[in-house]
């Protein structure tokens, strides 16, 4: 019975999050396309920064999260961490496949390439293809909590690309612009009021991944019980 | 015999699995510099996604006739398309100040929009030809990372074409 609180209180905070994501995200959409100002030389092409930097940045929380995740469920061996570690792996790799997509897009107009191998963009496609990996892999294995440890596995490892994603504009030459906020952003690289608004997208951003996240947990934990409970019956 | 399945004794034997992930942390290892050897190896002029047109000019290997990119500003009155033609000659150099002639290049096809920005730095990619012209099969266009508002007093001065840029 105090379950069954604990899981109405559960949906509530979803559905309250749910709203709350909404909201923000009709005025974040407002402030890029009517409130922020046009760039002098992109013109209306560099409101696709409000949307790429920030799920960029999310997809490097949610490996960020897959790392501790996996570390935890390698010294702890409960399902429950490595549920928490395939869910953020999932909503991650949702979210730098739209970091792709709407770089490939910014690209065109702009550098007049859809896609060019340099540096940012060949170490993005890498940690795509890691993560990719890293969802696939749990399949391959005999079991699924070998499954979950060659996950674990490639979830630390795979880490290490995210760091070479973000240096990579500093530490090598290449055609993507570096840092515009952040240690090593040039002073007045940003307008104070598109700084403002990339703050605000970052919010929003930050909720839907936290909302996404939360809901691929829950969805988990069904298919874990459910496939639990198809395997009790099968024996 | 059913083994009853607790949430937290999942792992059915600890030892084994602790060797795999072992075995695993190595292939994973090895996988990650063999990547990063490939990334090494697949950019022109080693690890540089580009040359400046400066680096280009000094070195005679490089102007064999091998795929390579060279970054440089174009040089102000240096483009020039014939009329009727989709063949393009321009010139780029290392800075706007630099007094050097800069590298002869063409290229054939339509020139991307911001081309012809003051701000934008343009990248060729192709090859040094016998007639001394770089011959770009395709032409990049990296602008500052650096985002401004667009102001009235300012427009019209970035608002350059194709005939501000042509020689007359």
């Amino acid at each position: 019975m105090s379950n069954l609180g604990i899981k109405n209180i559960q949906t509530k905070i979803s559905y309250v999050l749910a709203a709350l994501c909404t909201i923000l995200m009709i005025i974040n959409l407002y402030l890029i396309f009517w409130v922020a100002p046009l760039d002098v030389v992109l013109g209306h092409i560099q409101k696709i920064f409000y949307i790429h930097v920030p799920i960029a940045a999310m997809s490097f929380l949610a490996f960020f999260l897959v790392f501790v995740f996996s570390i935890i469920y390698l010294v702890k061996r409960s399902e429950h961490w490595d549920r928490l570690a395939y869910a953020a792996g999932e909503v991650g790799v949702v979210f730098v496949s739209v970091t792709l997509l709407t770089g490939v897009v910014w690209a065109k107009p702009v550098w007049g390439v859809w896609w060019t191998w340099e540096p940012r963009l060949t170490t993005t496609l890498i940690l795509w293809l890691i993560y990719i990996a890293y969802i696939m892999v749990r399949s391959y294995a005999p079991n699924r909590s070998q499954g979950s440890l060659y996950a674990a596995a490639i979830g630390i490892i795979g880490f290490i690309d995210v760091p070479i994603v973000y240096y990579s504009v500093q530490w090598w030459r290449s055609i993507h612009p570096s840092a515009v906020v952040g240690p090593f952003a040039e002073s007045g690289a940003l307008e104070p009021i598109m700084a403002q608004i990339l703050l605000v997208s970052l919010v929003a951003f930050t909720l839907l991944f936290v909302l996404l996240f939360n809901q691929r947990i829950s969805v988990k934990k069904q298919e874990d019980l459910l496939a639990k409970t198809l395997e009790f019956e099968n024996k | 015999m059913i083994e009853h399945d607790d949430i937290k004794s999942d792992v059915r034997n600890p030892k084994t699995s602790k060797a795999t992930f072992f075995r695993l942390g190595i292939i994973g290892f090895v996988l990650v510099v063999g990547i990063a050897y490939m990334v090494y190896a697949a950019f022109p002029g080693n690890t540089l996604y580009f040359l400046t047109v400066s680096e280009f000019m000094e070195k005679e290997e490089y102007q064999d006739g091998r795929v390579l990119r060279v970054s440089g500003k174009l040089l102000d009155g240096s483009f020039h398309r014939p009329k009727g033609s989709t063949s393009a000659n321009f010139a780029l150099i290392d800075s706007l100040n630099n007094a050097d002639p800069g590298l002869e290049a063409r290229y054939v096809g339509v020139m991307p929009d911001l081309f012809f920005n003051p701000h934008s730095e343009i990248i060729l990619q192709g090859s040094y030809g016998m007639d001394e012209v770089f011959e770009a099969e395709t032409v990049l266009v990296k602008c500052p990372s650096k985002y401004q508002s667009m102001e009235e007093e300012y427009s019209e001065d970035y608002m350059y074409d194709e005939e501000k840029s042509t020689k007359s």
